[in-house]
């Protein structure tokens, strides 16, 4: 059976503080709640965010890849919010920033 | 087709011609504030609703939450609790706000996307800019900092969030008059996240209010004249003094129900 792992962390993007609730089965994201206050446009799409990091595996490229489709899928808007600064948070919840 | 016709005419529905309405200053408990400005962006989406500028003080006071914050992580519900205040979820991002019945005015503005300019920072400046004019009216230097702040000298006066939905804008934002800035940090979780840069001062300093710069604390009232003021400049639009319909009105007390919910409260 995987081992199940539970990690938190919040990360300060130049506008907006991500904090990151992750739950890790083996190396791959299970379940990820993002909060924060950040601006999103769409706001409905946070939650399409969430549901892209549903099994991918928690290091930086397969992150970064998943955050780029979230942002080519439709056009979601982020002012001074980065890919890379969703990308460290969640690797810093997944204890995986060093 | 002659195209001096066509250009006559978006003169007159956008240029400096152009009414707004402005809402009498109004008192409200949180959900029922949250609920006009959804009702009021609905129905201006709809072409039911002018596009609008209001004012209002909340009773009792309370804190607001950005829509994709969690309430646990962001206020001492307890704290809450014990004085009484109410705490409500936005449908805007942005962070957590007390809104002090006795020292904070809170302004929206909703109008239609084309109304502002399609890039999300322009059109904070846009309005946040009408801010500073207000501000200026009032006898303070202040400027708007990106994203949504309104600052004097570095530090916070006024903070805004906007919501794009439906073809319509909805913005609204805080003026920081005279709150009681040691409840607000009573009530706030700050984040050691947020001040753990050693170059940031503490965010007690970084935010100042209307009665410490001007030494005196103007009326509710005067503060809501000069920033509406100064937001009909910046649209360039002549404000006309009108109440809410009543179809705005019951379609805001249909929505009322779920800012009260605590579904929605704890939705994240």
């Amino acid at each position: 059976m995987e081992v199940i792992a539970l990690g938190y962390a919040e990360f300060k993007a130049p506008k907006g503080l991500i904090k990151v609730e992750v739950e890790l089965a083996g190396d791959k994201i299970s379940r990820v709640s993002i909060s924060g206050d950040f601006f999103m446009y769409p706001e409905e799409a946070l939650e399409r965010l969430e549901e892209e990091l549903i099994g991918v595996r928690a290091e930086r490229e397969s992150l970064l890849a998943a955050v780029h489709r979230f942002y080519g899928s439709t056009s979601i808007r982020t002012p001074m919010v980065e890919p890379e600064h969703w990308v460290e948070a969640i690797l810093r919840a997944s204890g995986g920033s060093q | 087709m002659n195209p001096s016709v066509v250009i006559n005419i978006t003169k007159e529905r956008e240029g400096p011609c152009s009414r707004w309405r402005l809402l009498p200053l109004r008192v409200d408990d949180a959900s029922t504030a949250m609920a006009i400005d959804e009702a009021l962006l609905r129905l201006n989406a709809e072409g039911k609703s002018p596009n609008t500028i209001r004012f209002w003080r909340w009773l009792p006071s309370a804190v607001s939450i950005g829509c994709f914050q969690s309430v646990e992580r962001e206020v001492d519900l307890e704290v809450a609790k014990k004085y009484g205040v109410d705490v409500v979820r936005r449908i805007t991002g942005g962070g957590a706000v007390f809104h002090d019945h006795d020292g904070e005015l809170t302004y929206s503005v909703v109008c239609g996307q084309e109304d502002v300019p399609a890039d999300i920072v322009e059109s904070y400046r846009l309005i946040c800019g009408g801010l500073v004019r207000g501000f200026e009216r009032l006898g303070i230097h202040a400027e708007f900092k990106p994203v949504n702040d309104v600052q004097v000298n570095g530090r916070k006066i006024s903070g805004s969030a906007q919501t794009r939905r439906w073809g319509s804008v909805l913005q609204h934002g805080t003026v920081l008059i005279s709150p009681d800035v040691r409840r607000m940090f009573e009530l706030l979780k700050v984040s050691p996240e947020k001040i753990s840069d050693k170059f940031i001062a503490p965010v007690f300093e970084r935010v100042t209010t209307v009665e410490r710069e001007l030494g005196r604390r103007p009326a509710f009232e005067e503060v809501r004249d000069e920033m509406s003021g100064g937001l009909a400049d910046a649209f360039g639009v002549e404000l006309v003094e009108a109440a809410l319909s009543r179809e705005e009105l019951e379609l805001a007390a249909d929505l009322r129900s779920k800012y009260t919910s605590r579904e929605w409260l704890m939705k994240r």
